[in-house]
């Protein structure tokens, strides 16, 4: 008897396990996923061999560095690269990695490895783009570099050659690197892991400079404003700072650990690029990692000037209250407060306030999805109004956000909208909108 | 009996196990890694250019159109009559779009008079059967004393509409006045109380009249509000004059 019902039982449980995964029941597992085990979301298949310590360290750091973020091209094998990279001088595509000898790393050694990292010069002793980041990768200890190169010894060869960089003169003249490694690069000459992990990360394999940190003309980093925020493909990078406004000062250690490890926390919905540095590197970092880098972060002082005055014509503070009201209020709610960990609250938020208003404008024009993670995996959207407000009521809603609930920030214009409206590209209709 | 009887701890496991499935699924699964998104991609409505007139009605029909609209929807102490509301455009509008053209609709014969329940039954898709209506009524009042239908005082329009609409007026075999008044007086209303963006509703007049507080979502601030009157004016798809700092 006893034994029937627990058949019926079962049956039951099928039933009702096959229902839920068949809805995938996204706002379920939305509140409860933290609890499950957290599978690296781009996860490969686990080695038949269990591997060495070095190799899965190696394999760890490749996640530290982001390495797929740039060495995956869509479509390709892990590592092959050929992943088009827009810097402000030109299109430059990344390496295959895997080992391959004619086309990958199959004929590198550690040492060739080691060069590379830590000097930025090729196995035939060209010197490589700084688009690879190894102005921060030179911080990295020898140890980690075998590790890395130890891991990659282990990809499969994949024969596949990039396109060739696409440089105007002379920046195509390879040796021209030289020349900016003398003014922006300077080899760690005793690179060592420290006592601060978290800056090891930051300022060595993560690579957070690379977009945080703002450009001097030649495209190296900025002495002395280090994260201070960097702008990158028509956003801005916002800084990673103490300071309270426009950066980190206002977040948790905590807080920084849970939006690398979900995309989203109390105070922010991570989309755009960071949203693949999510997605490849940090979703899938250690706890501790993550802690130290937010530890780092939010300790990391600031340079920027205090917001001075701020003056605002109340007439564009009412009319971007109507549009708030109206449009905004629906997830973001008329205090700004919107659904913490669901919809970004807008009061106190570095993206609303930093002086740089590049990102507030492009949400609104365009819309944003935040990253789907493990832990959250239901990408939230917002929608993209740029069909149905003019860059002056753009510019409106957006001065309001940036003065409202306490956020002070200098107004936009409606010409810095259209200039963003411009690059970013006209509304698209959806096919099925059209009738 | 007892064997369907399910003991509480077996059901509890039961739960836990189905609740088990969805959390063992990684985000790829579970959402392939993303939501269809693309950025400036959205389902917006096309708004009608108001600065063209009449693109679809020639100039006896849009005498028509407004003569009648005006007596249906009038202008009184309550709010403005059907042609200050833009009544006549919108209808113009919906004819020239695909709508007009029945560009969703099953349009092969036969053709008969409906039955009353089985909608729509025309030969022609809207616009065709606007036109053809128009026309027929053009013949029909000119054979009996020559007035169009919108040089006509109001009484004598207001007679008319009520035999049109009672199905008392034979406009020919082809042509049912009853069903084409039905029509009309639909497509009345939709360009009284309908989005502004479409060409209607002008001034969002309509909506204040009725107190309706048109695409605004958000209304948690006001819900629980009973008794009290509802604080803010109407928006459109395309706004409000608040929007703007002219206003």
């Amino acid at each position: 008897m006893r034994l029937r019902a627990r058949a019926a039982a079962a049956v039951l449980a099928a039933g009702v396990a096959l229902l839920l995964a068949a809805r995938q029941a996204p706002v379920f597992a939305e509140v409860v996923a933290p609890a499950a085990p957290v599978a690296p979301a781009t996860a490969k298949a686990t080695p038949a061999v269990p591997e060495s310590p070095q190799v899965a360290q190696g394999r760890y750091l490749a996640v530290v560095g982001d390495c797929e973020g740039c060495h995956d091209r869509p479509g390709g094998a892990p590592y092959a690269g050929g992943l088009p990279l827009a810097t402000p001088f030109g299109t430059i595509y990344s390496v295959n990695l895997t080992q391959d000898r004619e086309t990958g790393l199959g004929a590198w050694s550690a040492d060739d490895f080691w060069n590379a990292m830590h000097n930025g010069v090729r196995r035939d002793g060209a010197k490589l783009y700084p688009a690879f980041p190894y102005p921060y990768f030179t911080h990295i200890t020898r140890a980690e570099s075998d590790a890395l190169y130890a891991y990659f010894r282990t990809l499969p060869a994949v024969s596949y050659r990039p396109p060739a960089n696409k440089l105007p003169f002379p920046l195509n003249l390879r040796f021209m690197v030289g020349f900016w490694n003398a003014l922006n690069f300077k080899p760690d000459n005793a690179p060592t892991t420290g006592p601060n992990p978290g800056q090891h990360i930051v300022e060595g394999l993560g690579h957070c400079g690379a977009c945080h940190t703002p450009k001097t003309f030649l495209g190296g980093d900025k002495n002395g404003h280090a994260l201070e925020g960097g702008k990158l493909d028509n956003w801005l990078a916002p800084a990673l700072n103490s300071d309270q406004r426009r950066g980190l000062g206002a977040w948790s250690t905590a807080d920084v650990a849970e939006y690398l490890k979900t995309g989203r926390n109390a105070r922010a919905n991570a989309s755009a690029s960071m949203a693949d540095v999510i997605r490849y590197s940090t979703s899938q970092m250690a706890d501790a990692d993550l802690a130290a880098v937010g530890d780092y972060l939010r300790g990391h002082p600031t340079h920027a000037a205090a917001v001075g005055d701020v003056r605002v014509d109340p007439k564009v503070m009412q009319a971007g209250q109507a549009i708030y009201v109206d449009e905004c209020a629906t997830c973001h709610a008329a205090d700004g407060k919107a659904q913490p960990g669901y919809f970004p609250p807008l009061p106190g938020a570095a993206v609303t306030q930093s002086t740089n208003p590049t990102n507030v404008i492009r949400f609104i024009l365009s819309g944003t999805q935040t990253v789907a993670t493990d832990a959250k995996p239901t990408p939230l959207s917002m929608p993209s109004f740029g069909w149905k407000l003019d860059d002056a009521q753009v510019a409106a809603v957006a001065t309001y956000v940036r003065n409202s609930w306490g956020n002070v920030a200098p107004p936009v214009s409606p010409s810095d909208v259209a200039k963003l409206r411009r690059k970013v590209g006209k509304p698209i209709q959806k096919p099925s909108a059209k009738v | 009996m007892r064997q369907f009887q399910v003991d509480r701890r077996t059901l509890l496991g039961a739960g836990a196990l189905a609740f088990a499935v969805p959390l063992a699924s990684s985000a790829e699964q579970l959402t392939g890694l993303g939501l269809p998104w693309a950025p400036n991609t959205s389902s917006f409505p096309t708004a009608v250019d108001l600065r063209a007139r009449y693109v679809y009605f020639n100039a006896d029909e849009a005498a028509f159109i407004e003569a009648a609209a005006l007596r249906m929807i009038p202008a009184d102490p309550t709010g403005p009559s059907a042609l200050e509301a833009g009544v006549p455009l919108f209808i113009d509008r919906q004819m020239a779009g695909d709508y007009g053209k029945g560009a969703r609709w099953y349009m092969q014969g036969p053709f008969g008079k409906s039955t009353g329940t089985q909608g729509y039954q025309a030969k022609w898709p809207p616009a065709g059967f606007y036109r053809a209506a128009i026309k027929a009524i053009g013949d029909h009042l000119g054979q009996n004393n020559g007035q169009p239908f919108h040089k006509r005082a109001e009484a004598d329009q207001d007679a008319f509409l009520k035999d049109l609409s009672g199905g008392k007026v034979d406009l020919g075999a082809d042509v049912d006045g009853k069903a084409w008044f039905t029509l009309l007086l639909q497509n009345v209303m939709e360009g009284y109380f309908s989005d502004p963006i479409y060409g209607g509703n002008r001034n969002l007049s309509a909506w204040k009249m009725i107190g309706f507080s048109g695409a605004r979502y958000d209304q948690r601030a006001y819900v629980l509000a009973y008794g009290k009157p509802y604080p803010l004016p109407p928006v459109g798809i395309g706004g409000r004059p608040a929007w703007s700092m002219k206003g």
